[in-house]
């Protein structure tokens, strides 16, 4: 490896969980370091920033959401957030404070490890590639064109809009806000049934079976993703 | 104007006795005035009647008057005639003068009498606003409605001078000897009974019949009402805990289950070494233990809330039971038992009371500062044996103390792993056992978990006092149930 390995921080009161997700992210090739408080976390993140945080929500001496808001006010530093089922709130919360993806526990170790890597991706490559291709799809983000096994697939406008904001975030959570504020613009940001309405026809186009979608993932209550099946 | 004969006599006198003095009068001065002009006289005696008597009392006065002047001072005397015109003049102003005056001082009369009645009637309604205005006030949240209605008789009695008063809901009335019903009207059905002694009359105590049945519906409404809150708070609050215990539950069980998919997946990864692996798998084997734990207090607690925990009471050697239970203790933190050894029995489930001790002694180690010792100690005193596991640990903060014994609580700043059950599992298995489990903070820090029992024999030499079937004898002090769980 010629680049230094990237710096998780996970920040988790349990020990147990801590301690698999060290060997986890240590095999996939991150440099890992645990703390176990908010306190710990904000002095770990102080003396040596890593590249990316994994956050547990339930801390022992707070919430993860105001660890998240305390970042955000000096960092763009990609954070994973640990949510649980019963913990919604808190988890749109976090992703309102400024979080930028989630897992639900127990969560599946491939999950995480991609979501982490599209995180990463974002903050290690900024700009992005004009043609991002994904199983049998490549989106054209140039010449606005969407090819489908080979053969070009009409989309509106609009439809290609949401297609666009979806793959420059390629395998991230986009939250339903910021689809609307980039597609329609910013007084369209609570108008979630445009995109219920669009993503349809999107998905009748672009999915094989539509009611189970292989790209264009629903994150519930949130937002969508754009996922590589390959993954 | 309905006036009785008797009054009318007192009248007739009084005009016969206003007219006399009035013709005395006439008669003492005739000598120094000529009599003609002194008719004048005779007004005062109008004036009195009208005042004293009414319009129609100073009409006859008026007249007898006239008479009276024209017989015995108007020539031709003693007759009813009059000889000159002047004369007549003079009588007939006299009579109009008579009649008018009698009328001015009857209208000032009823005037004044048309005061006095509005007056009483004005301090009647007075003591009647001032009863239901302390009626009113007599209705507070917080009392039943049997208070309610004794301080409202109270009240009515004082009020109607009565010497007692009271108000029933009930449909037919049933009143005392001495005591009047009156309904009082509202949308419930409701008496009032005052005794008969009262100062007010019957029409005036039934003037506030109304608006005491009225007050009384209010009173009954705001008790039905404070009712249905205290259910509504209650079932609120039923619910609040279930959510709790509910939320407490799937965090519990999703940690370690968390740990565990995490571990897994370490091990399916390809860049992990041996000494790697072996660290996944302590924390599969531990986590899976923990699980395991949760799932057996979550069943305790279930059996003990739903009154099934069925314990299998024998004599019991609580020395034996610590004992066991320190043995089962996987730490390595110190424990001292100092339990003196006549220990009186106790008639028990010893397996429960195992449970209870283990969880006792964990939650003493778990709290336990390094190098510390937890502690074991216990006696016998007034016909009850303690057991007292003691930690020198952080201690329960005072507002926790009361909740220790709740399922799922932790203190503020426990970050251990424990269910947070086992306080309410001992509690349950104790009390079901006949005893009692009590938190007792420590003097300078620490806590202290006491648990007693009663004694089952009073002394610690010779056999258990009851029962050949429970086997009496040294050997019976063996405890039975010390099967493993």
């Amino acid at each position: 490896m010629t680049t230094p390995a990237p710096r998780v921080l996970v920040v988790d009161d349990e020990p147990q969980i801590v301690r698999g997700l060290k060997i986890i992210l240590r095999s996939a090739g991150y440099a890992v370091e645990a703390a176990e408080t908010k306190a710990e976390a904000m002095a770990s993140l102080a003396s040596r920033p890593p590249d990316a945080l994994v956050l547990d929500l339930v801390l022992p001496d707070g919430s993860g959401v105001e660890l998240v808001g305390e970042i955000r006010r000096w960092s763009q530093l990609p954070v994973l957030v640990l949510s649980a089922v019963g913990d919604e709130r808190e988890k749109v919360r976090a992703l309102d404070a400024g979080a930028d993806d989630y897992v639900t526990k127990p969560f599946g170790t491939d999950e995480l490890l991609a979501r982490l890597r599209a995180l990463l991706r974002r903050s290690l490559e900024p700009g992005g590639t004009p043609e991002v291709e994904l199983g049998e799809l490549v989106i054209d983000l140039q010449d606005r064109r969407v090819i489908r096994s080979g053969r070009e697939v009409h989309l509106t406008p609009i439809e290609f809009d949401i297609v666009r904001v979806l793959a420059q975030h390629q395998g991230r959570l986009v939250m339903h806000r910021q689809l609307l504020q980039e597609v329609w613009g910013p007084q369209y940001v609570d108008e979630t049934h445009y995109l219920r309405v669009h993503m349809a026809h999107i998905r009748a186009k672009l999915e094989n079976d539509p009611s189970r979608p292989r790209y264009l993932i629903t994150e519930p209550g949130v937002g969508y993703r754009l996922r590589d099946p390959s993954t | 104007m309905s006036r009785s004969p008797r009054t009318w006599g007192l009248t007739a006198v009084e005009i016969v006795i206003a007219v006399a003095v009035a013709t005395g009068g006439v008669a003492a001065l005739e000598g120094v005035t000529p009599a003609e002009g002194l008719g004048i006289l005779y007004l005062l005696a109008v004036l009195a009647i009208a005042i004293r008597r009414g319009q129609l009392a100073a009409l006859l006065t008026a007249l007898l008057s006239v008479l009276t002047f024209n017989f015995l001072f108007i020539t031709p005397r003693h007759r009813l005639e009059i000889a000159h015109s002047r004369d007549v003049v003079n009588l007939v102003v006299l009579l109009i003068a008579a009649i008018v005056v009698g009328r001015l001082a009857s209208i000032g009369r009823e005037r004044a009498a048309e005061a006095e009645s509005r007056a009483r009637i004005a301090a009647a309604r007075e003591r009647e606003a001032k009863l239901l205005a302390e009626v009113a006030s007599s209705i507070l949240p917080g009392r039943s409605i049997a208070a309610q209605l004794r301080i409202i008789g109270n009240l009515v009695a004082a009020t109607t001078g009565a010497t007692a008063a009271r108000v029933a809901l009930e449909h037919a009335p049933s009143p005392g000897a001495d005591e009047l019903a009156l309904p009082l009207h509202g949308p419930r059905t409701a008496w009032l009974y005052v005794t008969r002694d009262a100062s007010w009359s019957r029409g005036e105590i039934e003037r506030i019949a109304e608006p005491l049945g009225r007050l009384i519906d209010v009173a009954v409404e705001r008790e039905r009402v404070a009712d249905q809150a205290a259910e509504t708070e209650a079932s609120r609050r039923a619910e609040v805990a279930k959510t709790a215990v509910l939320h407490a539950i799937s965090h519990d069980l999703r940690s370690p289950l968390t740990a565990i998919a995490t571990a897994v997946g370490g091990l399916r990864a390809t860049l992990v070494t041996e000494a790697e692996r072996e660290e996944l798998i302590d924390v599969i084997n531990e986590e899976t233990a923990r699980l395991g734990k949760l799932v057996d207090d979550l069943l305790d607690l279930s059996r003990i809330e739903s009154g099934a925990v069925a314990p299998r009471a024998d004599w019991t050697d609580l020395r034996d039971v610590v004992a066991s239970a320190v043995m089962q203790s996987r730490s390595d933190a110190r424990i001292e038992v100092e339990l003196p050894e006549d220990l009186p029995l106790v008639r028990a489930d010893a397996a429960q009371l195992e449970r209870v001790f283990s969880n006792l002694i964990d939650n003493a180690v778990k709290f336990s500062p390094p190098g510390e010792p937890v502690r074991i100690t216990g006696g016998a005193s007034g016909g009850r044996v303690v057991v007292r596991v003691s930690d020198r640990g952080p201690g329960i903060p005072r507002k926790d103390r009361l909740r220790v014994f709740e399922p799922f609580f932790r203190s503020a700043g426990d970050r251990s792993s424990g269910s947070g059950l086992g306080l309410s599992i001992s509690r349950g298995f104790v009390e079901a056992n006949g005893g009692q489990i009590i938190l007792q903070p420590g003097a300078d820090a620490g806590t202290s978990f006491a648990v007693s029992f009663p004694a089952a024999r009073p002394s610690p030499d010779g056999p258990p006092a009851d029962g050949a079937d429970a086997g009496p004898g040294p050997e019976a002090a063996e405890p039975r149930a010390r099967a493993p769980r």
